[in-house]
């Protein structure tokens, strides 16, 4: 009898701690989900971008985690693999809301974004959305888009940095930019938003499209290049920068590139073909590491974190979007004093600055503003680096 | 315009030499093994990770790197056969269903070892001939040049030796060429292995031209699969004849058309012959 009872008191004490565990650490952890294509053609933005949230998420929880009033809590980071397919996304980020995650990071793809934002509107006011797509801005401020933030720079508007971008061109004095775009969804929104850029510039502009996955572009850059434009204006990832900038100086079509995507290391490649490489850089780590400490620890924690050499090329695409703005997240909860109230952390969000490797804030639409770089890059690879701060 | 477009017709033979090399896998694999491989574009990624590893990582002169990443993708080869395609032979839809599960896994294999982003080759043969007003990039020449001697090479071997022979027997009638002594199964397996080879050399000399990510194979498996229909399966010259077809349509037509449907013009003319001559332009023949 006594056994009997004393294993009913074990039983009931270690149901009731389980019991308390289990609802402690329900409390404790706060879901944030990525949503990004980690492979197929389109992946290196999603890829990239997603590295840079584990490697917030991994510092914040190896710290012990943050708190929030008088509890503590770690983050559990849930990334799907859309492999940039529409279809897939829809299917991935259904699952995400049933789940009821109420931090989302991504997408970066626009056909991807476009696929998923029916159902983000019907989960309007559950959660938010941090994304990098360009047809996400489009969105911002519509109805049933409360959750929408758009956690990259626009290219228009007077803050913007395709306008800055154009008025330094605009300064060496070009008359005349052709534009080699991929033909898809990002492509297209692109070509508009140039079009009007390089107009109000009084810029004229050629425009040729490509098929997705091509790598032999002499055909396009022959055409292009019997047009006699004063800049090539490539895009939009080094997946195809690297190919064009070498058949374009190779073949004699053209050596002045001007872009908004993408990163410096094909002008580096070849540097003694080329004449003038005028490239936004939301930051130019090789630079920056050496002269402010957030960035060394943020190149630090990401070999420790990854195991791997840091991409100094890609860089810009793992932290600005997704590594600052988590911990600029964790902060919004703090300073909101809750970890599900969304409307409260997005009221915060809008209402601050975050000091990170950026100086990051949201326009009052919701998109987000911080600090780039411009670099240019000169035959010989000497390279001169402009920044502008547009939250100033 | 006319220098534009003799440009853009010797690239298009350039490009279409790679599409034809492929396609000669495709068309090897299919006529002794019934099945068309499509993870042979998986393999020519594989080969053109392992020379941008053994010449950019390893530090190998670039000829010994691409002999080195073509016998890896042949040993790759090699076992895929052993382990999974040999279980195929003579059924298309389990042969198909084998080789597209072979691109996921290589591609998810590629992208944990070397990530999305692109690689590109320190330059192997830089600059350009300029003839007539036209630049011609010395590495491309040079690889349209390889892939011109390995087809014709490949060519020589079926007609002239006796495993070539034997191999023509075994895809007009197997069951005769079995009853001759051709011992089958092997034959079946050093052509998978062949035509994986092949791919791994396209791979390796196409990362001279251009950089390289883990989905470059899907593209080139499909015009390779295009080239080899166009020429007519089973013909090793219409495999090359097919790729420089194709690859002319789409540097021709980009220069009268917009280049966004670039792959169109291609399928357009492919589906032009297929029309007039429903087995391809050199159906039945060798």
């Amino acid at each position: 009898m006594k056994i009997w009872k004393k294993a009913c008191a074990i039983a009931v004490v270690a149901g009731a701690a389980a019991f308390a565990g289990q609802a402690a650490s329900a409390q404790e952890t706060v879901k944030i989900g990525q949503i990004e294509a980690l492979t197929g053609a389109t992946a290196t933005y999603g890829w990239m971008s997603a590295q840079g949230t584990k490697v917030a998420v991994e510092e914040i929880n190896a710290k012990g985690g943050f708190k929030v009033g008088d509890k503590t809590y770690k983050l559990q980071l849930l990334q799907v693999d859309t492999r940039g397919e529409p279809r897939e996304a829809t299917v991935q980020f259904r699952k995400m809301m049933e789940e009821n995650v109420h931090f989302v990071f991504g997408p970066f793809l626009t056909n991807v974004f476009n696929a998923i934002e029916p159902i983000a509107n019907q989960n309007n006011g559950k959660f938010l959305l941090f994304a990098g797509a360009t047809s996400a801005h489009h969105a911002l401020g519509k109805p049933d888009h409360d959750y929408l933030m758009r956690a990259w720079n626009w290219d228009a508007g007077p803050s913007g940095f395709g306008k800055l971008m154009v008025d330094y061109l605009k300064k060496l004095n070009t008359k005349k930019v052709a534009m080699l775009f991929q033909n898809d969804a990002f492509g297209k929104t692109a070509v508009d938003i140039y079009a009007a850029l390089f107009k109000d510039a009084g810029i004229e502009l050629q425009v040729e499209l490509f098929e997705p996955g091509t790598k032999d572009f002499s055909a396009s850059l022959a055409k292009l290049a019997s047009g006699k434009p004063d800049f090539l204006f490539p895009g939009y990832s080094d997946a195809v920068l690297y190919d064009i900038v070498r058949q374009s100086t190779e073949s004699g079509f053209g050596n002045r590139f001007f872009l908004v995507r993408g990163s410096i290391g094909p002008a580096l490649k070849n540097k003694d073909s080329i004449v003038d490489y005028i490239a936004y850089v939301p930051k130019y780590f090789e630079d920056a590491e050496k002269k402010e400490p957030k960035t060394k620890a943020f190149v630090e924690s990401y070999k420790a974190i990854m195991k791997r050499d840091f991409p100094y090329d890609q860089a810009p695409l793992c932290s600005s979007a997704c590594y600052d703005h988590v911990y600029m997240l964790v902060e919004a909860m703090q300073k909101a004093g809750t970890v599900s109230d969304v409307a409260k952390i997005r009221a915060t969000l809008m209402d601050m600055t975050y000091d990170g490797m950026w100086k990051i804030k949201y326009d009052k639409t919701g998109e987000t503003v911080f600090g780039f770089d411009v670099v240019h890059v000169r035959k010989g690879g000497a390279i001169e680096v402009v920044q502008f701060d547009p939250t100033k | 315009m006319l220098q534009l477009i003799l440009g853009q017709l010797l690239n298009g033979i350039i490009v279409g030499s790679l599409y034809g090399i492929i396609a000669l896998g495709v068309t090897l694999t299919f006529g002794l093994t019934g099945i068309v491989n499509f993870a042979l574009g998986a393999f020519m990624m594989l080969g053109a990770y392992g020379t941008w590893y053994l010449y950019d990582v390893a530090h190998l002169p670039y000829p010994l790197a691409v002999v080195g990443a073509v016998l890896g993708v042949s040993a790759v080869g090699y076992v895929s056969d052993m382990l999974l395609f040999r279980f195929t032979r003579g059924n298309l839809v389990n042969g198909l269903l084998v080789s597209i599960g072979l691109i996921s896994v290589f591609e998810a294999l590629v992208l944990s070892a070397f990530t999305t982003t692109p690689k590109d080759l320190t330059y192997v043969l830089p600059g350009a001939f300029q003839v007539a007003g036209m630049f011609l990039p010395k590495i491309k020449l040079v690889v349209c040049a390889v892939f011109l001697v390995i087809i014709f090479g490949t060519y020589l071997a079926l007609t002239r030796t006796w495993l070539g022979r034997a191999a023509f027997a075994y895809a007009q009638n197997p069951e005769a060429a079995t009853l001759m002594g051709i011992r089958t199964e092997r034959l079946q397996t050093i052509v998978v292995v062949y035509s994986t080879a092949l791919a791994g050399l396209g791979g390796g000399l196409y990362a001279s031209m251009y950089s390289i990510e883990p989905t470059i194979g899907t593209a080139y498996i499909l015009k390779a699969v295009e080239a080899a229909i166009l020429a007519g399966v089973g013909s090793v010259i219409g495999a090359l004849g097919g790729g420089i077809i194709l690859g002319v349509s789409e540097n021709i037509g980009s220069v009268f058309f917009p280049s966004a449907f670039r792959d169109a013009y291609g399928l357009v003319f492919l589906i032009g012959i297929l029309l007039v001559r429903p087995s391809g332009l050199f159906g039945d023949r060798l």
